[in-house]
């Protein structure tokens, strides 16, 4: 039971990033749970030791080894997707740069109705254009 | 639209469509593109205080 708790340090490095997702200092780069993980790390090495150096009392010569190999892996799949997938985007070299005109477009509002780029812009100071990923 | 805008992030949608990358521009009242932001993680976007202030900004150098 001892390489348990080290264990949890990891799984909560992984499953708090949607709690701190919501905040934009701990989402933009994830401080919060590189800190956990850090954490996790240290208890899974001296518990490591432990289990190794005293392994009749820990019991931990099978279970230590086995659930370190978990904590990494869980670790590898947080990295992997904080800091590669999420950042696959793919360039948009043609989109337009400020001081470019905007290309006009045409689109259907709450009510069905068609709202263009032009009449946008002559009802208002500005239009503020966001193309939003989601699709659920 | 999003092509007109190369916004496309083919293959990124559910069982593989193709869906718009995120992005946020700041239009004035001439059509003229003002502040672009193309984010280049999917988790990290603008967010709404940052369009206020490109707005605000953009109001100081062109008093209407």
């Amino acid at each position: 039971m001892v390489a348990l708790d080290r264990v949890f340090f990891e799984l909560a490095g992984f499953f708090s990033y949607t709690f701190f997702a919501q905040f934009p200092i701990t989402r933009d780069f994830p401080w919060a749970n590189l800190l956990l993980f850090a954490a996790g790390g240290i208890c899974l090495v001296v518990g490591l030791f432990r289990a190794f150096g005293n392994a009749r009392a820990y019991r931990g010569k099978i279970f230590g080894p086995i659930l370190s190999t978990l904590a990494i892996l869980i670790f590898g799949l947080f990295s992997y997707v904080l800091f590669y997938e999420l950042r696959q985007v793919p360039p948009s070299t043609g989109a337009p740069r400020v001081g470019q005109k905007a290309p006009e477009f045409t689109l259907s509002d709450q009510d069905g109705r068609d709202v263009s780029l032009r009449d946008l812009g002559s009802k208002s100071k500005a239009v503020a254009l966001i193309f939003y990923r989601g699709f659920w | 639209m999003i092509q007109r805008y190369d916004l496309l992030h083919r293959g990124a949608g559910p069982k593989g469509t193709d869906i718009a990358r995120p992005a946020e521009f700041l239009i004035d009242s001439s059509g003229i593109i003002r502040w672009v932001n193309l984010t280049e993680n999917i988790a990290v976007r603008a967010r709404p205080e940052q369009v206020l202030e490109a707005f605000e900004q953009g109001e100081q150098v062109t008093p209407q």
